[in-house]
């Protein structure tokens, strides 16, 4: 089971949060102030984290338990909404959400934030005629029933995009992530490269349908 | 009454530059005679013994005198006495004639003299040297005719005053002299404003802000004068200026903490409320309960929108928002924003055109606050101009042929909306708007907003 260590000092916000999330199936452990987190951080698989404490705030014990922990997600939940904080928040945190938060948002994000946590867990993704086992991307056209073979780059870029599923990626973020350098004004690479991953793994590579391409934006997996 | 008070010279620069401006006035009525003076004693004083040369009248009745002591000596005592008076007379030449027409002793020898004198050379020298130069004096011995005469010759230049043997030297020593005085009376003055001038500027220097102070720093305070004063009165100021910017850092940082603790204080019970809301969803059975609980929950959303706006505005307005400019791609920056867009749009079923160019547009900005301000506008599309179902983003660049330097092209933005005029569902406060434009003028960018019954078109462009 896994378990999410959880510091709130609001009362009804804690104890409504914590119902919900243990009938999503987490265990949670609920501090209403930082002093003992350290004790309880080492048995955590998350960390969700207010900023308004009493005592130590939140960016003082995230930074502590970033420091110790670092494998360990830290995901600052806050009432507190002004771009330095989120700044400083994102220097040590994984993910920042904003209250008043949705509890499926919290949830999404901290599944998002387990999964990039724990790469042994094996997940098996359909997607159309496709089986994708992550974290390898081991890629097998189930009509087939035979891996798909994907070059480093053509690799690289599927799995950037599986990795934000739902998402309009710019091809200057694809580039950047997967190339490591600047997108220059006007290279084609990536476009050449897309084309010859479609011809891989779409069923038909004129009208794609897994790959998709926002007009003017970029490139988009959706998952079903 | 101030000014009666008794001026002290090294307090006052007004009673320095009255001294200057004396000393200047009374430069030559005054420094000319006491040259000439100056001068006069320096000549006499070179020149301590009185010139003996210098009264003919004295010359010639001494000469005389001696002369008729001579009576009836012989040669050997004429000679003698000549030689005591040569002896006197340095400068002199002399030489005796004795009762027979013979030149006898002459000092110094005088090769010119006839050995013997006859009458017409005796008068012809007595033409010749009268009144002329060498002063000749001549004198018979013993005051009667007949029994030779003695001769003394002086040249003219040994009987003038001393004063006036160094007349030559003396204008050019005057003017040498006048000279340095007014070279001395210039470099005064020049000192005088020097270091007038040296302190202004230091002072001026003290009160230039930069970019690292926000007030000046203190000057030190070495002289009590009138530069003195003001600049004892230029730290009194910097130090109630340093006061008050500290009290006002204090009084901002206070207003920040309060609008964040007042944020963070709104936020905490809607979080609350939005979790309630959650648990009662699965409790309420019937379509009416579920979609009045969806309606709470969306006017929740709205009103964190409307804290956190709030908290933008009056940061924004106070001026203590986070800025900092870059240069920017915005083609870049507009796609990427779009593309965080895009699926909320997708969902409203909105028809999303997008017309980007293919190379980047450069403009010197922060891109968070371009982003917040993208974020305002397609939030305000999505919420007012849902029944157009249409947005189209577009980045134009800047014509090349007229406008070749960075930082034009415009972004435009276009639904089809009824338009800000027209009625929408969730028509707020403008507060979005608001900041919008707040922080466009503070970007230095234009917007310009054309909104009809039939859509709105913004267009965002460099002043």
């Amino acid at each position: 089971m896994t378990r999410i260590l959880y510091i709130e000092d609001d009362h009804d916000i804690g104890s409504w949060t914590v119902t919900d999330l243990q009938k999503r199936g987490y265990q949670v452990t609920w501090l209403k102030t930082g002093e003992e987190a350290d004790t309880h951080a080492g048995d955590a698989d998350l960390v969700i984290l207010d900023i308004m404490l009493p005592g130590l705030d939140g960016f003082t014990i995230g930074q502590r338990l970033k420091k110790q922990w670092p494998d360990l997600p830290i995901l600052m939940l806050s009432a507190r909404t002004a771009v330095d904080d989120k700044l400083l928040g994102l220097q040590f945190a994984d993910d920042y959400l904003t209250k008043p938060f949705h509890p499926d948002e919290l949830a999404a994000r901290i599944q998002v934030l387990l999964r990039r946590g724990t790469p042994a867990e094996t997940r098996q993704l359909a997607l159309e005629h496709l089986s994708i086992k992550l974290p390898g991307c081991q890629i097998i056209d189930t009509r087939t029933n035979e891996e798909v073979l994907l070059t480093g780059k053509q690799f690289h870029i599927f799995m950037y995009l599986l990795k934000h599923p739902g998402q309009v990626l710019t091809k200057e973020q694809i580039y950047e992530s997967v190339w490591g350098e600047p997108y220059l004004d006007g290279d084609k690479t990536l476009n050449v490269h897309i084309r010859y991953l479609r011809e891989k793994i779409e069923a038909d590579p004129s009208q794609p349908t897994i790959i998709q391409t926002v007009r003017g934006i970029g490139f988009r997996v959706r998952l079903s | 009454m101030k000014w009666l008070r008794p001026l002290r010279l090294k307090h006052s620069l007004s009673s320095q530059y009255l001294l200057l401006i004396i000393a200047a006035v009374l430069f030559l009525p005054i420094a000319l005679p006491v040259v000439s003076v100056l001068l006069f004693n320096i000549g006499n004083a070179g020149q301590a013994a009185p010139n003996p040369y210098q009264s003919g009248a004295a010359l010639e009745s001494m000469w005389h005198k001696e002369a008729r002591g001579l009576a009836g000596a012989g040669a050997v005592d004429i000679d003698a006495k000549l030689r005591e008076l040569k002896g006197a007379y340095p400068e002199a030449d002399m030489f005796w004639v004795d009762d027979l027409g013979q030149t006898m002793l002459a000092l110094p020898e005088q090769p010119e003299l006839p050995d013997r004198w006859t009458p017409s050379y005796t008068v012809s020298f007595m033409k010749q040297h009268y009144n002329a130069d060498p002063f000749t004096i001549v004198a018979f011995l013993g005051e009667h005719d007949g029994a030779g005469f003695m001769v003394m010759q002086v040249p003219r230049e040994h009987m003038e005053p001393p004063y006036q043997r160094l007349w030559i030297h003396e204008t050019t020593f005057i003017f040498v002299t006048m000279f340095i005085i007014l070279v001395l009376f210039l470099l005064l003055s020049w000192l005088f404003f020097y270091r007038i001038r040296t302190r202004l500027l230091g002072l001026q220097r003290a009160m230039a802000i930069d970019d690292e102070r926000t007030t000046p720093e203190p000057v030190t305070v070495l002289n009590l004068d009138e530069i003195g004063r003001l600049e004892s009165s230029f730290n009194t100021m910097v130090e109630q200026l340093r006061q008050s910017r500290q009290r006002e850092e204090e009084e901002e940082q206070l207003r920040r903490q309060l609008i964040a603790n007042l944020s963070h204080d709104l936020r905490t019970p809607l979080t609350a409320i939005r979790g309630h809301i959650y648990s009662l969803r699965e409790e309420v059975s019937s379509p009416e309960g579920q979609s009045s609980l969806e309606l709470v929950d969306s006017k929740i959303g709205y009103l964190s929108e409307l804290i956190d706006n709030l908290l933008s505005y009056s940061l924004l307005y106070a001026g203590k928002y986070p800025r900092h400019p870059e240069r920017t791609d915005i083609v870049r920056l507009v796609r990427a924003q779009a593309a965080h867009w895009y699926p909320a749009f997708e969902e409203a079923s909105f028809v999303i055109e997008l017309d980007l160019p293919e190379s980047g547009m450069y403009w010197e900005l922060d891109p968070r606050w371009l982003e917040r301000v993208l974020d305002n506008l397609f939030q305000n599309v999505l919420r007012h101009a849902r029944s157009g179902r249409y947005i189209e983003i577009r980045v134009e660049l800047p014509d090349q042929a007229t406008d070749t330097r960075e930082g034009g092209g415009a972004i435009l933005i276009r639904d089809r909306g009824p338009g800000m005029q027209g009625d929408s569902p969730d028509k707020g406060t403008g507060l979005g708007l608001s900041i919008v434009s707040l922080m466009l003028q503070e970007m230095q960018l234009r917007w310009q907003i054309d909104s009809t019954e039939d859509g709105t078109t913004i267009r965002i462009q460099p002043d």
